[in-house]
């Protein structure tokens, strides 16, 4: 039996609530992601993909409705025990990498087991594990400056990693990529997967959504559908969400 | 169109626009206190030091303008990195750059011209304050000195208005050269470079080597004369530009190499700083060499004035010397804390040319008299007068009881007799009251009262030259020469403290919105709040408090310089507590740029609980 990793009951966020517009972003959003999983969110530009990733990334409370992270609700946490939570639980995969360029791939790559006070010894092994598996154990003293695209996706692709989280998000991480490199990163990312991390990826790019197992579609703040790899190849799977697309978004 | 176009650009920024805004004016107001003195010719050439102290003031000008310049660049690029992206989204809506020029200069211009009306406001505040603030701390009644001086209003205007339509073309013809793209993501990664280990070493210890040769060849300004002031320029100056570009970076290599920085975000933050002491190399040495010259003025300043009532005190053992004082003088002196008197009978006959008084009164009451000990370092003794010194006309004691006599007396001869002898005087005799005070600047005010009273009981005497006599006459004829030297000192060293902070301050702050997007990637990667918070602190600080360090070592050494030449006495007490006051201000200032700076780049948690 798998377990799940993320399990969203009832979700509502309404911004604004007590002004003049008050906006209703999510309507009521159930979901769970089974451990190991890797799955897609898409919808359309204010579908409410981000505020929902937000919220399951601790970075946003929801109005109403819970989240649960690993067993651990998270919507009642204080700031400090969401940023603690963040460090230790979750991993992120940004759009433009975000490596800090005054810091060696190593550095990078070992600032969230810095966050966590871990020991030096410890840290060093933790990002060469890292790195190894992402196959750029041999970059680890280089600055981001000296590490083409595809090296640096990498390097943000470890520092996501290092900390053994119990799930990665990305928020549209192939968005400021060319096609080359994204679909390095899109490879690096099932590989990860592969090897039983759990993957949420928020996006809008079909190509991007094709390499996940099952695809949630959000549409005015609603899960509006859903659909599931099922063994399909990945083109196949690309033109189901293709078709999908077609007709949902009308 | 355009100004309401422009209108409504700051009126969304708001709060931004206010820190600009706030620091324009604080800058025009300083500019403004600086020409109220500069300017006034009738003020700076009354001085002691007369025309010198123009050419100060001129030097002091044109350094200040160049500060200005500087400063009001790094607030415009503040500026521009606030509006980069609106402008290319202007751009990007089809607006002309030359639309989009002309918007740059009409912000500018209105921002500049509207902060430096206010700031003029300001700035004869401040000048009022300030002034008025000294001239009761150093009791220098500042003739000829007005807060509000109409061509000091006009100089800050033209110099701002100059300044701020050249930042206006510089920024549009920056703008024009940038591609609305380019614009729109000006968010572009630093082109961070790890040093190499050697340049960084050899450049370290190049640094360090001209620093101690600037060091020494101040500390040895009796020997090198005036080329020490030359040697050390040059050596400083390139010394303090290396020590930033190589030695703390090493320094911060070093601690980087360590495990310690695995904790927390401190390798994050040794990183950023070392970049930004590199980035910054130029305005660090400016800042360090600019920050030794305002401490260093202050310090001179102050140190003049400590002086005076050492050299007072060394002149004389009494303040006042007041013979048959009206009952006026006697309540005034009545109200000094500390005090004590002393009072001898005294018959004049000028028949003999004498002035009588009794030797037994002095066997009582021995008259006190003071002598320098220590000429170089003013170190001066009192000490009670035998008999046999009070009637030697060459002594020092007879001299100082001399000098404490009426103005008419005292080219008569003093002679102690005895009481049979002082009572067979035809004379009418007078008491001579001297009064003797431990604190004169405390007591400044009520002997200066005293003074005028005796001046107009002396009459013609006193305005012929011969002055009222006693120690507090020696403390006021120097306070006229040194404290307008000494006001300048002050006022010279707070406006460039003033202005040099705040330049770094803009320098660090328009550097916050490139650092937005990684505080945004750590928060998210969960470091708290309070950690981001730590880790500005840490970096600002640094920032702030090199340059300080290595300014305060420059002032160390430079005062030699003052000592050497005999110039200036206990200049290590006035220096450790003007440094003191001087690092205060400029904490304040340190606090203001880690509260802005946290309040652009630190996410705020959406709930915080």
């Amino acid at each position: 039996m798998t377990t799940e990793i993320v399990r969203t009951k009832d979700l509502h966020k309404t911004y604004d609530q007590n002004g003049p517009k008050p906006y209703e972003a999510l309507k009521g959003i159930t979901f769970s992601v089974q451990q190991g999983e890797f799955v897609g969110i898409m919808g359309a530009s204010g579908s409410g993909k981000t505020t929902l990733l937000n919220i399951m990334a601790t970075l946003d409370q929801p109005t109403s409705g819970s989240v649960e992270i690993d067993g651990k609700d998270v919507t009642n946490l204080t700031a400090n025990q969401m940023s603690d939570f963040r460090s230790e639980k979750l991993g992120f995969i940004f759009q433009d990498f975000n490596l800090l360029e005054t810091l060696t791939a190593q550095e990078n790559i070992a600032l969230p087991l810095s966050l966590q006070n871990k020991k030096a010894g410890e840290t060093k092994q933790s990002v060469e594990a890292a790195a190894k598996k992402l196959g750029i154990d041999d970059l680890l003293s280089k600055y981001p400056t000296q590490l083409s695209g595809g090296q640096k996706q990498r390097v943000a692709a470890a520092r996501a990693l290092v900390a053994n989280p119990s799930i990665i998000f990305g928020d549209e991480p192939t968005g400021a990529l060319d096609s080359t490199n994204a679909r390095e990163l899109l490879d690096t990312l099932t590989n990860i997967n592969q090897q039983g991390v759990s993957i949420l990826l928020v996006t809008h790019d079909p190509f991007s959504a094709s390499f996940c197992k099952r695809i949630l579609f959000i549409k005015d703040g609603k899960i509006g559908d859903e659909i599931d790899a099922d063994g399909k190849s990945r083109n196949e799977f690309y033109q189901q969400i293709l078709e999908k697309l077609g007709t949902f978004e009308q | 169109m355009l100004f309401k176009i422009s209108l409504s650009g700051v009126k969304s920024r708001w709060k931004d626009y206010l820190v600009l805004f706030s620091g324009m004016m604080i800058t025009t107001a300083i500019f403004y206190m600086f020409e109220a003195i500069s300017t006034n010719d009738k003020f700076t050439t009354s001085s002691p030091v007369g025309q010198n102290a123009k050419f100060v003031f001129i030097f002091g000008s044109i350094l200040l303008a160049i500060i200005t310049l500087v400063y009001v660049f790094y607030a415009n690029n503040f500026l521009m990195s606030m509006r980069k992206h609106d402008y290319g989204l202007f751009m990007m809506l089809g607006a002309k750059s030359k639309v989009i020029s002309k918007l740059i200069i009409l912000e500018t211009l209105v921002i500049g011209l509207a902060s430096t009306f206010v700031g003029i406001i300001l700035g004869v505040g401040f000048t009022k304050g300030l002034s008025g603030l000294l001239s009761s701390q150093i009791h220098v009644p500042l003739t000829n000195f007005s807060a509000f001086y109409m061509p000091a209003v006009w100089s800050t205007l033209i110099l701002f208005l100059v300044l701020f339509v050249i930042a206006g073309l510089v920024n549009a013809r920056t703008f024009m050269k940038t591609s609305a793209l380019n614009l729109l993501r000006s968010n572009q990664e630093s082109d961070w470079k790890d040093p190499k280990k050697r340049t960084l070493f050899v450049q370290a210890v190049v640094g360090l080597v001209l620093l101690a040769i600037g060091y020494y060849a101040m500390y040895d300004i009796n020997h090198l004369q005036l080329l020490a002031i030359g040697i050390g320029l040059i050596t400083i100056v390139l010394g303090t530009y290396f020590v930033f570009n190589s030695f703390f970076v090493m320094i911060l290599e070093a601690v980087q190499r360590s495990n310690t920085s695995y904790k927390g975000l401190n390798n994050f933050t040794i990183s950023q700083l070392k970049f930004r002491i590199r980035d910054y190399t130029k305005i660090l040495s400016v800042v360090s060499l600019l920050f030794a010259l305002a401490l260093g003025a202050i310090t001179v300043g102050i140190g003049f004035q400590r002086m005076v009532p050492m050299m007072a005190a060394g002149n004389n053992a009494y303040a006042v010397g007041l013979t048959n004082p009206s009952p006026k003088m006697k309540s005034l002196v009545g109200g000094i804390d500390g005090k004590t008197q002393v009072t001898y009978q005294q018959k004049v006959d000028p028949s003999t040319k004498s002035v009588y008084y009794r030797a037994s009164q002095f066997e009582a009451q021995p008259f006190k008299y003071a002598h320098f000990t220590n000429q170089a370092q003013l170190k001066s003794k009192i000490d009670n007068a035998s008999l046999t010194q009070l009637k030697d006309r060459a002594s020092t004691a007879y001299a100082s009881l001399n000098n404490l006599q009426t103005p008419l007396t005292r080219s008569l001869r003093i002679r102690l007799v005895s009481d049979t002898t002082f009572n067979q005087i035809n004379a009418k005799a007078n008491t001579l009251l001297l009064v003797r005070v431990k604190d004169m600047d405390a007591a400044a005010t009520t002997l200066s009262k005293i003074t005028n009273l005796q001046t107009r009981q002396y009459g013609k005497k006193v305005s012929e030259g011969l002055g009222v006599g006693g120690a507090f006459e020696t403390y006021q004829l120097l306070k006229g020469v040194f404290g307008s030297l000494e006001f300048m000192g002050i006022f010279l060293g707070i406006a460039f403290l003033a202005m040099l902070a705040s330049c770094l301050m803009f320098k660090i702050l328009s550097g916050a919105a490139s650092d937005k997007t990684r505080f945004e990637m750590l928060n998210k990667i969960g470091a708290r709040k309070s950690v981001l918070n730590r880790s500005i602190a840490v970096q600002i600080l640094g920032l702030f408090i090199l340059p300080a360090v290595l300014g305060i070592i420059d002032v160390a050494f430079g005062l030699q310089m003052f000592i050497k030449a005999n110039l200036l006495h206990g200049a290590y007490q006035t220096f450790g507590w003007s440094a003191l006051g001087f690092s205060i201000l400029y904490l304040i200032y340190y606090g203001i740029t880690v509260m802005i700076y946290s309040k652009i780049v630190v996410p705020q948690t959406k709930v915080e609980k």
